[in-house]
């Protein structure tokens, strides 16, 4: 409405003016260029109402009217349309600048746009402060703001505002120039139109300016070519809208493109294809993953939607299918890209389907590579078909592997077992296992193969090294069994050593019975004897008594004898030395005694010495016909060395007889060890290591 | 007439002790054995009255002895001695049929007349 109304203003202004040299050829062009702008911009705003572009496009036109208040004549309006007259031309770049998002973004830019508005508001304002219109237009008429008549300033002022002019028309092409540069492929042909034609014009008003300076009469001509580049703006605004008209074309063509598309990135191709965008991409939703892959089933990030790329959902039948990732130049049109997306919806579900499988084999793939172990494909026949591993874990290289068989790399035995294993997979579709050893490198391991069936005819063997896991099996049986033996041996020196307590007992009782005991009840009643003859037969009795005393003295004997083999007092009264005098003295042959002793062993080490020397001392009295014997009890480190040696026939059996297996069990409860040397000839030797414990 | 006695020992300084003693006392020992093989069959040939068992013997023991003595509840009134207590035997010297028990050390005629006079 408000375009009409100025139109009408304008019109009226134009033919009623006696100052104007080209009335109707003026009106007629500057009516074009306003309503081209206002027209466009409207187009521009309806489309995209919050975009400012539309507002400035529509602005351009609308104040284009204001230059035709030069034409009225009366002083107040033309001063207005004389002063004002340019102030489209500083929206202009205003709209150009801010093409396509609407809004400014650099500092260049605002000082740009800022700039403009200083020459079209206040420098004007300031220049017409000594601008008499007069001597150049006889019928204009008086200029209301003019305080002074000064030409030389005026030109001056018009000087220096057309150097400003120029700066920013520079300033707005360059930014131009580098905006297209920056630009990708789809943003360039939706850019091109309004750049180049507000390029064009830019250019064309530089040269204005600077010819108005130099050659007013050729300015003339140029200006006239400027208005129409400068018309041509919006019409190069609106044939870029076409040509995005065109694209939703491309949309139908999509569809038949779909239709045809087979292979996987099919679709993508023929979506990048309609949309103009090389660069496009198709995320593809896996919901069980809650995440966007790629047809190669890797992981595809949507871009956060707030710089060059973008991202727009698909969905299909109300499900999310995929994301297209685009330029952000598409969004002039997001309506496209979504139409496009709506379009191939049913074609990325069914690729979708692609991704997740793609994702699925993705992820097995990359469960193998974390297995440690070696990985063959074998076909039914043996041959190998893949394989994954360490090369020495392998009979054959690597590189030669695929295509042979087990039958040429393996031990025939160990080939027909794996050969067996294949058999059971494929024919019980189930796990099987199969154990087999190899000589690699010179040494011997031991393999676990487990198979599956891996599609038809052919298994999947991953096989694990356990040639450690055995030997270290072998080592704990190994140590079990030493376990077991030492548990028996110690079990039968346990009982050895009751056995033996038993036995001694029974000794000592039966020692006790047939000895001091006996003599004892001999003495009583030889008392009792006695004691009835002593009135009757004094000599009979006295003989008696007689016999009693000679009958306590042999009883006291044997039980100092007997208590003497429980345990030897001086043993424990005054240690082990003092012991062994007493024993050697006993001892019916020369025995020497070396005990380098400093202080005395522990309790059990000495009882156990002392038994082990007089055992020895025993059995060589007994049976080693020796002329002489030694006995040496040291320490040496932590124990005590205990060792026996006579000069006899040699010959004692450690094993027979129960003397020095007790010995030996006694000195084995403390930790210790005998040693019996006796060769035939060269005496005995009897060694006792027991340690003397902490 | 006086009561007779068969001592039974493996032990010759023990019989001649006891000989010694019980003849002191007016006892008739009227024989002696070392075995329980001769035991019986002094006991069968001089059919004493008391039989004075040593519990201890080479080869049966003592109340194997006095069992077979006493089989048909006649035979001769056996008398166990050991040097040990009768403690240590418990039920063994009653089963057997023996009449009493009497240690070694606490044997004189005295103790059996003073058996012998006590009723079953």
């Amino acid at each position: 409405m408000a375009g009409v109304a100025f139109s009408a203003i304008a019109l009226w202004l134009v033919f009623s003016s006696n100052h104007d040299t080209h009335p109707a050829f003026g009106a007629a062009l500057n009516l074009v260029v306003a309503w081209s702008f206002i027209a466009s911009g409207l187009v521009a705003w309806t489309r995209r109402p919050d975009n400012r572009f539309g507002v400035l496009m529509t602005a351009v036109g609308l104040t284009w009217f204001i230059g035709a208040l030069s034409e009225s004549n009366d002083s107040i309006p033309y001063t207005v349309g004389i002063v004002l007259g340019l102030v489209g031309f500083a929206i202009f770049v205003h709209a150009l600048l801010a093409f396509p998002r609407g809004y400014l973004e650099t500092r260049i830019v605002y000082l740009t746009v800022g700039t403009a508005y200083a020459i079209v508001t206040v420098g004007q304002v300031v220049a017409a402060l000594f601008y008499d219109p007069t001597p150049d237009c006889r019928n204009c008429p008086a200029n209301a703001l003019q305080v002074v008549d000064h030409n030389g300033v005026t030109t001056a002022l018009n000087a220096v505002l057309s150097g400003l002019g120029v700066l920013v028309v520079g300033a707005t092409v360059f930014v131009l120039v580098r905006r297209w540069r920056a630009a990708s492929t789809p943003l360039r042909r939706a850019l091109a139109p309004v750049l180049a034609t507000g390029a064009v014009t830019m250019f064309l008003l530089a040269l204005l300016l600077v010819l108005e300076l130099a050659h007013p009469g050729a300015a003339n001509v140029v200006s006239w070519v400027t208005l129409f580049a400068f018309a041509s703006v919006p019409l190069a605004f609106l044939a870029g809208l076409v040509r995005s008209r065109l694209a939703r074309e491309a949309v139908g063509r999509l569809v038949v493109a779909l239709g045809r598309a087979r292979a996987p990135g099919e679709v993508r191709d023929a979506l990048a294809d309609a949309l103009g965008d090389p660069s496009l991409e198709v995320a593809y939703w896996l919901p069980e993953q809650r995440e966007f892959f790629d047809l190669h089933g890797r992981r595809l990030p949507l871009p956060a939607n707030d710089g060059a790329r973008w991202a727009t959902i698909v969905e299909w039948d109300g499900k999310r299918v995929a994301a297209i990732l685009h330029d952000h130049s598409l969004l002039e049109d997001p309506a496209l890209v979504e139409a496009a997306g709506a379009a191939a919806g049913l074609a990325l579900e069914s690729e979708r389907r692609v991704a997740a499988l793609a994702e699925s084999e993705w992820r097995n793939r990359a469960l193998l590579d974390a297995i440690p172990d070696l990985m063959f494909r074998l076909s039914r026949a043996g041959e190998y078909l893949e394989f994954k591993g360490r090369a020495e874990d392998v009979a054959a290289s690597p590189e030669t592997l695929i295509g042979r068989t087990i039958f040429d790399t393996l031990p025939a035995d160990v080939a027909s077992l794996l050969a067996g294993c294949i058999e059971r997979t494929l024919e019980s579709k189930e796990l099987q296992r199969v154990e087999y050893d190899l000589t690699l490198d010179g040494r011997r391991r031991s393999f676990e193969g487990r198979a599956v069936v891996s599609g038809p005819d052919e298994v999947l063997l991953i096989v694990r090294d356990f040639t450690e896991r055995r030997r270290q099996e072998a080592e704990l049986e190994a140590l079990h069994a030493e376990l077991r033996d030492r548990l028996e041996e110690l079990g039968a020196s346990r009982q050895r050593i009751v056995e033996a307590g038993d036995v001694e007992r029974r000794r000592l009782e039966r020692n006790l019975h047939d000895g001091a005991q006996q003599r004892l009840v001999a003495v009583s009643l030889t008392l009792r004897l006695a004691e009835g003859k002593v009135a009757t037969d004094p000599g009979v009795a006295r003989q008696l008594l007689g016999t009693a005393t000679e009958e306590l003295a042999i009883a006291l004997e044997e039980l100092r004898e007997l208590a003497r083999g429980i345990h030897p007092g001086v043993l424990s009264e005054r240690g082990l030395e003092p012991a062994l005098g007493t024993l050697v003295a006993r001892a019916p042959l020369p025995v020497e005694v070396d005990v380098p002793l400093d202080g005395r062993l522990p309790g059990p080490v000495e009882a156990a010495a002392y038994y082990v020397i007089s055992e020895a001392l025993t059995n060589i009295a007994k049976y080693a016909e020796a002329s002489a014997a030694s006995v040496r009890v040291s320490r040496r480190n932590g124990a005590a060395v205990v060792e026996v040696a006579d000069d006899g026939i040699g010959g004692a059996d450690p094993n027979r007889g129960t003397g020095l297996r007790g010995l030996a069990d006694r000195v084995e409860a403390l930790d210790g060890r005998l040693e019996v040397q006796s060769v035939p000839g060269q005496g005995t030797r009897v060694r006792a290591v027991i340690p003397c414990g902490s | 007439m006086a009561t007779t006695v068969l001592i039974v020992d493996d032990h010759p300084g023990f019989r001649a002790t006891a000989r010694a003693l019980l003849e002191a006392e007016g006892f008739d020992v009227i024989g002696e054995a070392e075995t329980a093989v001769q035991a019986l069959q002094a006991a069968r040939e001089l059919q004493p009255d008391i039989v004075l068992l040593d519990v201890q013997l080479p080869d049966l023991d003592g109340f194997e002895v006095a069992e077979r003595l006493t089989v048909n509840g006649t035979g001769p009134t056996v008398v166990i001695t050991s040097s040990r207590d009768r403690t240590d035997f418990g039920p063994l010297v009653s089963r057997s049929g023996a009449r009493a028990f009497i240690p070694k050390g606490e044997l004189s005629g005295q103790a059996i007349a003073v058996l012998l006079e006590t009723p079953v």
